[in-house]
């Protein structure tokens, strides 16, 4: 990872995303090789390294019997800075009452507590993981604005998810990994070059196999009347295709997560 | 010192009740004293019916319940019992709580080494056992002067009263070196009491019989108030056992704590 860039990582659940993160942490320890962040290992220099970094976890939990304003505050005196104008600035934005208790706070709200807890002190890298579960679309965008703000004034952020088109919207580059495996580390504008369609047509007439022989079709399936296959390429030369066909329906989807996945496998393979 | 303050407030409502309680219980048994003192005679009959070894597993010496020392020993086997019971609880949930109540990626992801964290824990709960003591040994003096029928050595009391302190600081030790062995607590409860009245018992056990050994194996049994009488002193060695037990429970559990793997909720 690069200074100063949103950088995403992918991923299906059990890929290693989290237990590359916790490591990252020093909540848990390698059991052979290291890492650094800011150029320093992360084991050793744990609690100097975390003085910059702002973490919010998938799931948010805390002390319950806190509220919002006493748990930020705890959180802000682990800082060697002064917070507190920022926690104010930061709960106005996302719409967070400080004064409420956190056993009383729904899933979104204890979410946006944790984000309000990683960005207090300003960090120099902001690490997500999944962060954005529980937030509805409203306050999903506006904490991507949040970290774009961020980003521009020289946070560096990693950013973890399963959800393709978070990753898309915001990050620069992205890794994408498999199995406790790095599988490739990618610009997304590439990737999105790279980008499958995911057609399916459900036409009036039974259709031929010979029909679809155009080039970047994937996993043509054939079934009566329905087809389905992943496209990549110019999206007109199916249009123009299908023009001549009677169509009855017709679904054209961003493919999951798996299926690029299975792009990259290929690839390897 | 934010970590500190934030563990002593947490545990202040439990430090709170355990004091009180402990307070209640003294001042139920000392408010016996008087009537049992007077009645003495009578006791030491109903004490000769019992067997010897049941009544030296209960503590219970005929001819001492009528001396405040010898019947504040006695009731004091009870107070150390619940003493036990509130610091080997606050040892076991003071670090397993963070990973049980799923907060401890809040607290290790902040910029603090793990040793700073059990030092900041292990602080607040020592604080928390020394103010339970003083308000303790204050209300042990003040009950003491009101129900005494004669004068008794006041230091030997105190003294008597002070190893509360010294056996909480064993199970405490016990408390921190469970949570970091056993990898998830669910009850600290369970443990804790699981484990205060299995030494509990066995301390009865080892009083049953003459062998100083079996009496390491307790350590409700390292301070026995009759020699504390008799000799105005701690027995040195078991001094050297109790301290041993705390600094080795305590190192261990920084030792394990450090490398500990905090796994994801």
């Amino acid at each position: 990872m690069e200074e100063g860039e949103i950088f995403g990582f992918i991923g299906p659940n059990g890929a290693g995303k989290s237990t590359t993160i916790r490591t990252l942490l020093s909540l848990i320890y390698p059991t052979s090789g290291n890492a650094k962040i800011f150029g320093k290992d992360v084991t050793e220099f744990g609690p100097e390294i975390k003085q910059n970094i702002g973490y919010l976890p998938s799931e948010v939990f805390y002390y319950d019997n806190m509220r919002v304003k006493d748990l930020l505050k705890y959180s802000a005196s682990f800082y060697k800075k002064d917070c507190t104008k920022r926690i104010h600035e930061l709960a106005e934005i996302l719409n967070l009452d400080l004064t409420k208790k956190i056993t009383d706070l729904s899933l979104g709200n204890k979410k946006k507590v944790g984000i309000v807890q990683g960005l207090l002190h300003e960090p120099k890298l902001i690490i997500l993981d999944e962060p954005t579960s529980g937030l509805d679309p409203l306050m999903q965008q506006r904490f991507f604005e949040l970290l774009e703000e961020e980003n521009k004034k020289g946070a560096t952020i990693l950013f973890s998810s399963h959800i393709l088109s978070e990753v898309q919207r915001l990050c620069d580059r992205v890794a994408i990994i498999k199995e406790g495996r790095l599988v490739t580390v990618e610009k997304i504008s590439t990737l999105k070059e790279n980008n499958y369609k995911r057609f399916k047509i459900e036409a009036k007439d039974k259709l031929a196999k010979e029909y679809f022989a155009i080039d970047g079709i994937n996993k043509l399936e054939i079934n009566e009347n329905t087809v389905s296959f992943l496209f990549k390429g110019d999206v007109n030369e199916v249009i123009k295709r299908l023009s001549t066909i009677q169509v009855t329906n017709l679904w054209v989807d961003e493919p999951d997560l798996e299926e690029i996945f299975i792009h990259y496998y290929e690839k390897e393979a | 010192m934010n970590m500190f303050l934030y563990e002593l407030r947490a545990s202040r409502k439990s430090t709170i009740v355990w004091t009180i309680s402990l307070v209640s219980v003294l001042v139920l048994f000392m408010s016996l004293f008087p009537s049992f003192s007077k009645d003495v005679d009578e006791v030491n009959k109903l004490l000769e019916g019992f067997p010897e070894p049941v009544r030296k597993a209960l503590g219970l010496e005929i001819g001492s319940l009528g001396s405040l020392l010898g019947y504040y020993s006695y009731s004091f086997t009870y107070l150390a019992l619940a003493g036990a019971i509130q610091a080997m609880n606050l040892g076991t949930n003071i670090l397993s709580k963070e990973v049980r109540e799923k907060t401890a990626d809040f607290l290790l992801t902040k910029p603090v080494t793990r040793t700073q964290i059990v030092k900041a824990k292990l602080l607040a709960a020592v604080t928390s056992l020394l103010i339970t003591n003083l308000v303790f040994l204050g209300a042990a003096g003040l009950t003491a002067t009101m129900v005494k029928t004669e004068a008794y050595d006041a230091k030997v009391f105190y003294m008597i009263s002070i190893t509360l302190f010294f056996i909480q600081l064993i199970f405490l030790a016990f408390g921190l070196l469970a949570s970091v062995i056993i990898p998830r607590i669910k009850s600290v409860l369970a443990v804790s009491l699981g484990t205060v009245f299995a030494f509990f018992l066995i301390g009865m056990l080892a009083s049953t019989g003459e062998d100083e050994v079996k009496r390491l194996f307790s350590p409700f049994k390292y301070f026995e108030a009759n020699y504390i009488i008799e000799h105005s002193t701690y027995e040195i060695s078991f001094l050297i056992v109790a301290i041993s037990i705390i600094v080795v429970s305590v190192v261990t559990t920084f030792i394990i704590y450090r490398k500990k793997d905090i796994h994801t909720v």
